[in-house]
């Protein structure tokens, strides 16, 4: 088990440089003069040259990526062009806000999806199972900043049960959450049901059976532990696409996260901004397929990494 | 070995289960009796299709739907299992009565290990707590031959060879110290040496446990080496009933005959192998006589009425009393239609 956790951890290795060499270029792919195109049309001769001394611009190709490499091992991510903060003060806060929204969305997805694709495979063909694949079907194709803003409308506008907006209080955790998670929570449903459904038709659970287990116990410890094998991958692809589609949900309910953080940044040309809030995502993408790695392992007892 | 005389582990009265399918009422198993005394074995032989794995699940309450034990009684000394409820019968599964698989290889769960597997049943019906459990699953290990039981304990099903894993299987269906035994087709999916091993085995510990065993097969020569009495099943019915020895030395139902006629042998010069022609009928077109009769090479008019299971009387040869067999021509009733036909 250290073993594979180790090589897998080696393997990440590639990846990782991958992802600096392709955050890296994103200034250097700019198309025209990078320069140029942050300090806008009205920019001086001088400023441009400042710009471009700035950002090294002016060094060969290797050179930069050389020092963007040892600053990224300082953890130092360059600074904004416009406010002259360093982009490591910016991303942040901004991050921890979207990795707790992402967080909280992945735990609706999970015991909703979950519960919701038991619920169904264990009667399957009954109106419980058509209703919640019927529910599935709905979460799955609704735009989730609709969602919110009926949510909103209806808890918030409506009801006044719950905030409109912002972050930090815990009622603010709840109309985001959902938004975030109804989509994810669908897809699990869906999988979780199929898996199910493989899996209550194995021998292994008819020996359960056989053997006196209560049927509870049979659907969540014999059936469940088996049909989460693949639902496992699942879910941490989900992760990943909550950090990365945060941006929709942070502007419905004005959340400072770090999509907002990008998407402001790309409109005003910041792209240290951008580079480094490439590369956060890009790290913790990478960080959650090796946790998921582990979790399946740990979860199949039959794989062999060779 | 033979003890028809004790009463019965098991006494399983007019079972029928059906199968409620789009297409209609598919009647698998179709009022069947038999019993089964201690440390006696009954073997329950047939063709795929014939109903013989449907009666094991029936007894073990596992037809899954659309499956449904429509009537009949099934007795363990003298409880009716299906009177009791589903949490009532829950405490006899696994414990009083248990089966094992055909499939050992998919049979037990990839993701918890042996022991865990083993001591399961163990600390469900004998409330062992969890060491004591574990102790005592390493013995059931040992006590069915597998070799360093502590160790391979700990190992998961895919580290264990297809006859270690049907030993697993026995370990877990014997650790409760049950009464009454089901192999479904213990042998048919592992190697002939393996295959010996295997209903050694079984045979071994039930003489020292005094249990049941009902063995489901297909094939004749696994009844021949472990059973003490017969029931052969054909679409859903016994046809014929008979301890072994009686059944191979005199097999009586055109049926029996004929899957004794099919068995390969070294001894007689056979160009081709005997074969029963046809497929059992499905349950569309089953005749509502004699349900053998389309592949019978006997049947006559008198088939078109269904026969019932019944000492024979009539042309059986050899004087023995005991056994049954459900077909007209060990009847007085064949007597008098065929010679009626004669002068016709």
């Amino acid at each position: 088990m250290y073993i594979f956790i180790i090589r897998r951890f080696l393997q990440l290795i590639p990846v990782i440089i991958g992802v600096t060499l392709v955050a890296f270029l994103i200034i250097q792919l700019i198309p025209g003069d990078a320069a140029q195109v942050m300090a806008g049309e009205a920019a001086s001769e001088e400023q441009l040259e400042q710009m471009r001394e700035n950002l090294g611009l002016n060094e060969p190709l290797y050179v930069q990526y050389g020092t963007f490499l040892a600053d990224l091992v300082r953890l130092d991510l360059g600074q904004s062009v416009r406010t002259d903060q360093p982009v490591m003060e910016l991303v942040a806060p901004r991050f921890w806000i979207t990795l707790e929204l992402a967080f909280w969305g992945l735990v609706v997805a999970v015991v909703v999806g979950l519960l919701g694709g038991i619920l169904a495979a264990t009667k399957q063909n009954s109106y419980r199972d058509l209703g919640t694949m019927m529910f599935a079907v709905i979460g799955l194709s609704m735009p989730n900043f609709w969602l919110g803003l009926m949510l909103m409308y209806l808890f918030s506008i409506e009801l006044g049960w719950l905030p409109t907006s912002g972050w930090g209080d815990w009622q603010q955790i709840f109309l985001p959450a959902i938004t975030m998670g109804t989509a994810g929570a669908a897809i699990i449903a869906r999988m979780t049901r199929s898996a199910m459904l493989e899996v209550l038709g194995e021998d292994y659970v008819r020996t359960a059976r056989a053997k006196g287990v209560k049927e509870r116990l049979v659907i969540y410890k014999h059936a469940l532990r088996n049909a989460l094998i693949p639902v496992v991958t699942v879910i941490g692809l989900q992760f990943g696409y909550f950090l990365s589609g945060a941006v929709l949900t942070e502007s419905v309910f004005s959340i400072n996260g770090l999509g907002r953080l990008v998407v402001d940044a790309i409109s005003q040309r910041d792209f240290p901004v951008v580079q480094g809030t490439v590369i956060v995502l890009a790290l913790t993408f990478v960080l959650t397929n090796f946790i998921v790695d582990i979790l399946y392992r740990v979860l199949n007892k039959r794989i062999e990494i060779n | 070995m033979a003890a028809t005389d004790k009463t019965p582990i098991l006494k399983v009265e007019g079972l029928q289960t059906s199968f409620f399918t789009h297409d209609g009422e598919v009647k698998a198993v179709d009022g069947v009796d038999f019993e089964v005394g201690a440390n006696e074995t009954l073997g329950i032989v047939g063709e795929s299709g014939s109903g013989k794995s449907i009666t094991s699940l029936s007894i073990m309450q596992l037809v899954e739907s659309p499956g449904k034990i429509k009537g009949g009684s099934i007795n363990l000394t003298g409880e009716d299992l299906l009177k009791k409820s589903k949490s009532q019968f829950a405490k006899y599964r696994g414990n009083r009565v248990s089966m094992i698989f055909q499939e050992p290889m998919t049979s037990l769960n990839p993701v918890f290990t042996v022991g865990h597997q083993v001591s399961e049943a163990l600390r469900i019906h004998k409330k062992l707590g969890k060491k004591d459990a574990r102790q005592e699953a390493i013995r059931m290990l040992k006590l069915v031959g597998i070799p360093a039981p502590e160790d391979r304990a700990k190992r998961y099903p895919h580290e264990l060879s297809g006859g270690m894993r049907q030993r697993v299987m026995i370990a877990i269906a014997l650790s409760c110290d049950p009464e009454l035994l089901i192999a479904d087709e213990p042998t048919t999916a592992l190697d002939v040496t393996i295959q010996a091993q295997i209903l050694e085995l079984i045979k071994n510990l039930q003489e020292s446990s005094g249990m049941a065993v009902l063995i489901i097969t297909h094939d004749l020569g696994v009844i021949a080496e472990t059973a003490d009495k017969v029931a052969v099943m054909y679409a859903g019915e016994v046809v014929e009933q008979a301890d072994v020895k009686t059944l191979f030395k005199r097999p009586l139902h055109p049926y029996t005959k004929g899957l004794m006629n099919a068995i390969p042998r070294h001894d007689v010069d056979m160009d081709e192998l005997e074969v029963i022609k046809g497929t059992v009928p499905s349950s569309a077109e089953m005749p509502s006589g004699c349900r053998f009769m389309k592949r019978c090479p006997y049947a006559s008019e008198i088939c078109e009425t269904h026969p019932s299971l019944a000492t024979p009387t009539h042309n059986y040869g050899v004087e023995d009393d005991s056994g049954a067999v459900r077909c007209w021509i060990y009847t007085e009733e064949w007597d008098t239609a065929t010679k009626k036909q004669e002068v016709q």
